[in-house]
């Protein structure tokens, strides 16, 4: 058994996503076809040995409700594990009321009803594995009272705009916090990813609750560093952030390349998701296909390029998606043109001719819509 | 949900020796179809989608891999509070020493104490090597309106192959008057598909009876039909209008899935109205590389795709490498074709590697040549 319990913390207030988060949050968004964004949090813990895992949810639940269930597709142990979802209800339609820290505190029996001495929090918005009981031997062994998760990256100047960035001394050891303003190429960027004592974070999140009803998680974290011993340790391999729509669309498409799919999944490493029972895809004669993902349950006439398809898919003759993602349960009627679009669930793309935006700029065609 | 009082058994203990190294550690209906799925998986989601809650699964040949597969219920929805799937294999009783299914007859008769602790009205008794979807509930529908003792599932067959099948001939009202085990003049082409609904207290008698019978081969066409009939039972053919394969050969396997290609396929497993549930797989959708070409194909998770592919079914998490080309074949699950290697007409079975720019298989061949052992190719 774990000694940590799992956190997966939602997205706060530097997370937005034009279109998509109007129907669901982060979470809950599809991604690469198949998965839902907030599957990597949760199956890296129950890959890590971490079978009791708290999910907050601050707004819009059905989606992601519907989604966990009772957690068992996550390989969670459904007698000794728990997949504890946990609502915050308090003013929940004011964004800077409606915080972590005010979710934690609504809900601290829960969090002091835990067993397990440490806690492992990560983000449901960003996307990596990591083995989570590494990171805490590690942090264990060093002895620091709170380990944050970091990757270095070489695009800070034009993305993870809105991600929070470490500034660290020679040892790891983390002197501050701030939001990147890309005003660097080179930056360690936070993953959101906490280890510490149960004890010192009911510690910290009650003090952020006295100091300010605004605090957040890593507000206060980052109040602490000149009293903490607060270390950074750098994540290896791919790594995605969720935190405006061009980063969804970029994470996606990044991951046609083969590299960074190996990257992101083995084998050794399962990523679970529910599962809904689609047949294979089936491609018929006048397909043409390359350089894609494509889940099951598709049914492709047309041509698709760079793109990435979601589950029961219909790609109809003559049709063209390019440089796209498509999420489930699209249609792309006869001979239409899409060309570096989100297209949400269940649209239908039938009467138009050509849906081009630019690759910079990609377009965004609403759920359940029709053009 | 109570659904009815209707339990099932599936007589899954065939070997299918013709399906050769396919079947030589896993029994018949654990052999893979369709992509992702096992044949057994058609009758089990029928089963779910037609509202049975129990199934008892008869297992004897190479049993430990459908055993463990069956077992978890959950994956065709079978789990819920009074609802099982039951995995029944032969076994030691206080009074009889462990004795093999002497025949699919006596593989009921044998789990008669199983079948009355669930005190059902009907028993509907179910071949585990089949591919088909149907309802088994309108089927149960015929049966209770016909007052029967016993319902047989029937497909009507071309009249020039109707001497390989136990053929069904029926009255003007479907009453079946005679049957005829693979009868050299066959008189009807209403052929046994091998599913029987009986109503359990007369099928228990008779069963009682037969394991007695030492003349007999326990067998439900060669024996309790003819006894059922031979004393006036009531029994009606149900006819059966759709697809149905049973894939007792490496070409009827092949064939059945190049069937999945057509457009028009009548098994239709992307209809959403029934779902023929499987194992989850954890493998990523599948990749298709800047150098594929994908015509006419069937492809599922875990697979990377960077060759050609066409008219071909390939299984989870299989593999076909730069400039490799697989035609007119079915890649079992985990098996790999590496680059510039060429299959053609073939079925690679689970987890074969077929080395750099080997050839296998040909265009013009009579039959399906099966693939399974590591094909070298060069290095």
């Amino acid at each position: 058994m774990s000694k940590a319990f799992g956190i997966v913390n939602f997205a706060g207030r530097n997370v937005h996503i034009e279109g998509m988060q109007t129907y669901r949050p982060v979470g809950a968004f599809s991604f690469l076809g198949r998965y839902r964004v907030i599957d990597f949090p949760i199956s890296n813990m129950s890959d890590s040995g971490i079978d009791r895992i708290q999910v907050y949810i601050r707004r819009k639940p059905r989606s992601l409700t519907e989604h966990l269930g009772t957690g068992r597709h996550y390989n969670i142990n459904s007698k000794r594990g728990k997949l504890h979802l946990l609502y915050s209800e308090n003013g929940m339609d004011n964004d800077i009321y409606n915080n972590d820290v005010a979710a934690f505190i609504e809900n601290m029996e829960f969090i002091e009803q835990a067993q397990e001495p440490y806690v492992v929090i990560a983000p449901s918005y960003m996307i990596y594995t990591m083995d989570y009981s590494q990171l805490l031997e590690s942090h264990i062994e060093s002895g620091a009272d709170i380990t944050l998760l970091y990757h270095s990256v070489d695009n800070a100047k034009e993305s993870f705009l809105n991600c929070n960035v470490l500034n660290l001394n020679k040892q790891k050891g983390v002197l501050s916090m701030e939001p990147n303003h890309g005003n660097a190429k080179n930056r360690n960027i936070f993953m959101e990813t906490y280890v510490m004592k149960k004890d010192l974070f009911i510690e910290l999140v009650e003090k952020a609750h006295k100091l300010s009803s605004m605090y957040t998680l890593s507000d206060i974290v980052n109040d602490s560093c000149s009293e903490l011993d607060i270390r950074g340790v750098a994540h290896r391999g791919y790594f995605a952030s969720i935190s405006d729509f061009k980063s969804y669309y970029d994470a996606n498409i990044s991951l046609i390349d083969i590299k960074n799919l190996q990257s992101l999944f083995n084998e050794e490493w399962p990523i679970y998701t529910r599962t809904n029972d689609s047949c294979p895809t089936q491609y018929f004669e006048s397909a043409s296909v390359k350089n894609s993902v494509v889940s099951n349950g598709c049914l492709i006439e047309g041509t698709v390029e760079n793109s990435v398809v979601g589950r029961g898919c219909v790609i109809k003759e003559g049709a063209v998606v390019k440089n796209s993602v498509i999420l489930p349960d699209s249609v792309i009627g006869k001979d239409v043109y899409v060309e570096n679009q989100v297209v949400d669930k269940h649209a239908r793309l039938i009467h138009v001719k050509e849906i081009i935006s630019s690759p910079d700029r990609p377009g965004y065609i609403k759920r359940n819509d029709t053009l | 949900m109570k659904q009815n009082n209707m339990l099932a058994m599936i007589l899954a203990g065939g070997r299918g020796t013709r399906l050769h190294e396919l079947t030589k550690k896993v029994a018949k209906p654990a052999v893979s179809y369709g992509g992702k799925y096992r044949i057994i998986d058609f009758p089990l989601s029928n089963c779910a989608n037609s509202g049975i809650d129990n199934v008892g699964v008869l297992t004897q040949y190479e049993s430990i891999q459908l055993n463990s597969y069956v077992a978890a219920g959950g994956r065709w929805g079978l789990d819920a509070k009074n609802s099982g799937v039951y995995v029944l294999a032969p076994r030691e009783k206080a009074d009889v020493d462990l004795d093999v299914y002497r025949g699919t007859a006596d593989a009921i008769s044998q789990n008669i104490d199983f079948i009355d602790s669930f005190d059902p009205e009907y028993v509907l008794i179910l071949s585990g090597d089949h591919i088909y979807k149907m309802n088994y509930a309108k089927m149960l529908a015929a049966h209770k309106e016909q007052n029967a003792d016993a319902t047989i599932a029937v497909i009507e067959v071309p009249m020039r192959e109707a001497s390989r099948f136990g053929i069904m001939n029926t009255d003007e009202t479907g009453k079946i008057v005679e049957f005829e085990e693979k009868p050299e003049h066959p008189k009807s082409n209403l052929a046994s598909m091998g599913i029987y609904i009986f109503t359990w207290k007369p099928l228990r008698k008779l069963l009682t009876a037969d394991m007695k019978n030492p003349d007999s081969h326990h067998d439900f066409g060669k024996d309790i039909i003819p006894v059922m009939l031979s004393e006036n039972k009531t029994l009606y053919a149900y006819k059966f209008k759709g697809y149905w394969k049973d894939v007792g050969t490496i070409d009827s396997l092949w064939e059945a899935n190049m069937d999945l290609l057509d457009k028009n396929n009548p098994l239709d497993l992307s209809d959403s109205s029934w779902k023929i549930y499987t194992e989850d797989s954890d493998s990523l959708p599948h990749y298709i590389g800047p150098n594929a070409v994908i015509k006419r194909a069937f492809i599922t998770q875990g697979c990377i795709i960077d060759g050609t592919v066409e008219n071909s079914v390939l299984f989870t998490d299989t593999k076909v490498g730069t400039g490799a080309k697989v035609i007119d074949s079915v890649i079992m699950p985990g098996a790999v074709v590496e680059d510039g290697a060429v299959v053609q007409r073939v079925i690679v079975a689970d987890g074969v590697h077929i080395g750099k720019n080997a050839r296998v298989g040909s265009a013009d061949s009579e039959h399906i040549e099966l693939i399974a052992k590591r094909v070298k190719g060069e290095e």
